[in-house]
């Protein structure tokens, strides 16, 4: 049926549901050590730059001559919001506070802040990451408050 | 390179328009842009369609809209730079003259937002950014990644809340008198600031609504303008930058470096500078964004946004008025559309022909359409005159 004041409208009976298989082969590494507890990402064996997200290729001098190094999951808050409005696939998730943090090796990561209350959160507070399972065993990273 | 003249515009009514299909929406500018410019739609070469697309049933939105239209045996592309892609159109229109290729073309921006659900919409923009790294585990969501914005901002120059909800303020002020936007009423400092918290610290006000609309220019060579127009407006020049995918690329979160690059660039190839400038449209997406684009344009100091606005400098009388037609908080935005619609804007109030109330006083003959793409992932900035 057609909403009150609406003026005609073909509610079209197709529906589609997208669902992406993303491949993960090249940096497969960073998820399984995740689910190991450590957190990983590449470092370009001839230039020297780390990058995170971690890639197969280095996007400083376009080697392919990328190895894996440890991060240490100290950060420190640079930003943050609490998202009370969520999108569609997530909203039965509870509002939630994302950051950005920078790591010593001066990189940034963006995650969910697990815990904390955002009312009483300051950009330059100590974070640590932490790895956790989702409901299906994929794992994933947060910050907590350290 | 060669002189190029907008001398045709057109702009739909902005809103939840349910009483037109994606086509019928873009011939309505489409037509306008015609009829005012004076040529003949088989003078038109090439038409170029901005549009972001995703939420409404069309894949091939260039074809279908040219089609309505009765374009047959044009050159034609659709083209995507985000919120961006109708200044991509325009650049696109703009070059294909510049360059020799065709002496008149046209640049249409179309977006039908309104046919999915609101949440739909929410999550088809949170998923403008690095998917994996931001989206799948994280949900962030277009408000969230300008509220890492603000929050930075807020902390490193003291930017307030209320700074930010006179951004708002101002939108629905200049949209009151502009009978094409989306909402056309005033609002007062405290309903914008005890909205709804969409994500801390931006709350429904800080926010433009989803929206459908259009707008198309016809543009011209110089040859072409000079027996089609009384009142060509030039483009002077373009400048367009982009920015990393993932925000956490970025080095800071206080200005977008996109908008500072395109903006030197669009500014060097016009030959002026930000104090030349007599009326700008800003890219408003939400109140911060207007606040850090004072800054990254150049019309005011780093960090001296919210001041800016609290002075009144960015109104009608002030140093730079911006955003006279409601901004995309009052006018609405729907994404492609709006680097036309902006486009649109500024070529009338170049013209003079801005409605009572809204109309800057034109000095310099000079205006400037800035208009971002995502979370300052793509920028355009696009200097117009009334000289050539
Ligand atoms: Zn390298």
């Amino acid at each position: 049926m057609a909403a009150r004041d609406e003026p005609p409208t073909l509610h079209s009976k197709r529906s589609l549901n997208l669902r992406f298989n993303i491949p993960i082969s090249k940096t497969s590494r960073f998820w399984d050590s995740l689910a190991q507890g450590k957190f990983v990402t590449t470092k370009c064996a001839d230039c020297g730059k780390v990058s995170f997200p971690p890639q197969a290729d280095c996007p400083n001098c376009m080697g392919g001559n990328v190895e894996w190094v440890e991060l240490g999951t100290d950060a420190e808050l640079l930003t943050f919001t609490f998202v009370q409005i969520t999108p569609t696939s997530f909203v039965d998730h509870d509002p939630y506070v994302v950051a950005i943090g920078r790591l010593k090796e001066g990189v940034n990561v963006l995650a969910w802040i697990e815990g904390a209350d955002p009312a009483k959160l300051k950009p330059g507070e100590k974070l640590r990451i932490e790895s956790r399972k989702d409901p299906k065993g994929s794992a994933y990273y947060v910050f907590v408050k350290a | 390179m060669r002189n190029v003249a907008i001398v045709g515009i057109g702009h739909s009514k902005f809103g939840k328009r349910t009483d037109v299909d994606l086509a019928e929406l873009a011939f309505e500018s489409i037509k306008a842009a015609i009829e005012d410019s004076g040529a003949e739609k088989k003078d038109i070469q090439n038409v170029t369609v901005g549009s972001a697309g995703g939420w409404y049933e069309e894949n091939l939105p260039a074809v279908i809209v040219n089609e309505y239209a009765g374009f047959k045996d044009v050159g034609t592309m659709r083209v995507e730079a985000a919120c961006a892609s109708g200044s991509a159109a325009v650049r696109s229109a703009y070059l294909s003259i510049a360059s020799g290729e065709a002496d008149v073309t046209m640049a249409v921006g179309i977006e039908k937002m309104t046919e999915v659900d609101t949440l739909t919409a929410v999550e088809l923009m949170g998923r403008s950014g690095s998917y994996l790294w931001e989206f799948e585990n994280y949900g962030m969501t277009f408000p969230a990644y300008y509220a890492l914005y603000a929050v930075a901002h807020m902390n490193r120059y003291g930017t307030s809340e209320e700074d930010m909800a006179r951004v708002a303020v101002k939108a629905h002020h200049y949209g009151a008198m502009n009978p094409l936007a989306q909402f056309q009423k005033e609002i007062t400092l405290e309903k914008a600031l005890s909205s709804q918290v969409v994500s801390w610290p931006l709350k429904l006000y800080d926010a433009c609504p989803i929206t459908d609309g259009s707008a198309a220019v016809v543009l011209a060579s110089e040859e072409m303008a000079k027996k089609l127009s009384d009142t060509p407006i030039w483009i002077k020049g373009i400048g367009f930058s982009s920015d990393s995918a993932n925000l956490s690329k970025r080095g800071d979160y206080v200005g977008l470096s996109a908008t500072v690059d395109a903006s030197r660039k669009a500014y060097a190839a016009a030959k002026i500078s930000p104090t030349d400038v007599d009326v700008a449209t800003c890219h408003d997406c939400f109140t911060i964004a207007e606040l850090m684009a004072y800054e990254d344009l150049g019309f005011c100091a780093k960090g001296e946004g919210g001041k800016l606005i609290r002075e009144g400098q960015t109104e009608v009388g002030g140093k730079i008025p911006v955003n006279l037609d409601g901004g995309l908080k009052a006018k609405g935005h729907p994404v492609g559309a709006t680097g036309v619609s902006m486009t649109v804007e500024i070529s009338k109030q170049l013209r003079g022909e801005a409605e009572r109330g809204r109309q800057a006083p034109i000095k310099n003959g000079v205006g400037l359409v800035h208009n971002v793409g995502g979370t300052g992932h793509y920028c355009y900035v696009t200097v117009l005159s009334r000289s050539k």
